[in-house]
């Protein structure tokens, strides 16, 4: 019943299934879901953008490119792209140093373009859990679209 | 060179060039720890990306990850992973207590942070004094979690190259002072020009 969603990987499900992906750095878990169908997205992202000219393979592996797939597949399957609402979890700086902090993180330019991906398309951002600099487990129950976000070092668990 | 077109040839021989690094290394940590330190034979595995955290005992064990990025002649990351068992049996023998439970305090970061640039420093000299090649290990960072989000930031600077990641790795196990197993995983993922770097030197026309 649970799946588990690899580094730049896209699933799409339907209640009530689950999907999980473990251990996210800096990577980013982006969800989607339908509540009217209850159908639902998790990709499991590394990095903001594909650079121009780039052939984005896996497509899944870029935060903006991922987002267009993950919808153009969900409708496909049934989904309605007007009611769509999405989650994001992940984003870390897991090695705080000195002379990084002048420049951004990976992990805040995954949310960043997210955001901004999100924003274009018009789907509205129903709960994040980013930045900071721990690792987090998330599943994606299909049944609900809640996202639970397991952080291992703290051992305590949120529900967006 | 894509990662796909290696030959076993030159996988023995990056094989080989990681022994000796990794012999250097262990001589310097066991100096350290007065204790006597077993290695594995280094394997060197070209890999989906996705796969890396599985091969480290699974996304969600808790670890101790001190990484280095390869500066000079040529380019890589340096990561070395210790269970945080193992990291608190290292912090006991180094400061000379018994250390319980990982607790990350500033002392203890920064011993592992230097058993990290020990390690890293021999093993870069060694493989540069062999290949003729500068190489020079940057400040160490430590992060202390889940496997997987420890390696991945290793991984996005692989992957902007491509999709599979080539490891060189090598286990390595000391005893403590009270003969329990220390064990950590000392990895070095090359960039895929630095390849080039290491093969082209190795036939001597570096």
């Amino acid at each position: 019943m649970s799946e588990r969603v690899g580094i730049a990987e896209l699933r799409i499900a339907r209640a009530p299934k689950v999907l999980k992906a473990f251990g996210l750095g800096s990577c980013l878990a982006i969800t989607l879901y339908d509540p009217g169908s209850r159908l639902g997205g998790l990709v499991h992202s590394l990095l903001p953008q594909a650079g121009r000219g780039e052939l984005p393979e896996p497509p899944a592996k870029y935060v903006d490119v991922a987002i267009g797939l993950m919808v153009e597949e969900l409708v496909r399957a049934g989904a309605e792209a007007a009611r769509l609402q999405a989650k994001i979890a992940g984003g870390a700086n897991m090695f705080e140093s000195a002379y990084v902090t002048l420049v951004d993180s990976i992990g805040m330019r995954n949310v960043r373009s997210a955001r901004t991906a999100l924003a274009a398309r018009h789907i509205p951002l129903a709960g994040e859990d980013v930045g900071g600099n721990r690792g987090r487990t998330v599943e994606f129950h299909l049944a609900s679209g809640q996202l639970l976000v397991y952080c291992a070092r703290e051992n305590r668990t949120k529900t967006l | 060179m894509p990662f796909r077109e290696l030959n076993s040839i030159q996988l023995d021989a990056l094989r080989e060039i990681s022994t000796i690094g990794m012999g250097h290394a262990a001589t310097a940590l066991s100096q350290i720890l007065e204790q006597r330190i077993d290695l594995r034979v280094p394997k060197v595995s070209i890999m989906a990306l996705d796969t890396v955290p599985q091969q480290l005992g699974g996304a969600e064990s808790l670890m101790v990850g001190i990484t280095l990025q390869i500066l000079g002649d040529a380019r890589g990351n340096i990561m070395l992973l210790f269970p945080q068992e193992s990291a608190c049996r290292l912090l006991s023998c180094l400061l000379h207590r018994e250390e319980r439970a990982l607790v990350l305090n500033e002392l203890n970061v920064s011993a592992l942070k230097e058993v990290g640039n020990i390690l890293a420093s021999a093993y870069l000299s060694a493989i540069g004094n062999l290949l003729r090649k500068t190489l020079i290990p940057s400040v160490p960072l430590l992060a202390y979690d889940m496997a997987g989000a420890v390696v991945d930031y290793v991984l996005i600077d692989l992957s902007k190259g491509g999709d599979l990641a080539l490891m060189i790795e090598t286990d390595f196990v000391a005893t403590d002072c009270t003969d329990r197993s220390i064990r950590g995983h000392f990895f070095m993922l090359p960039d895929p020009g630095t390849l080039e770097v290491f093969l082209s030197a190795l036939k001597g026309d570096g």
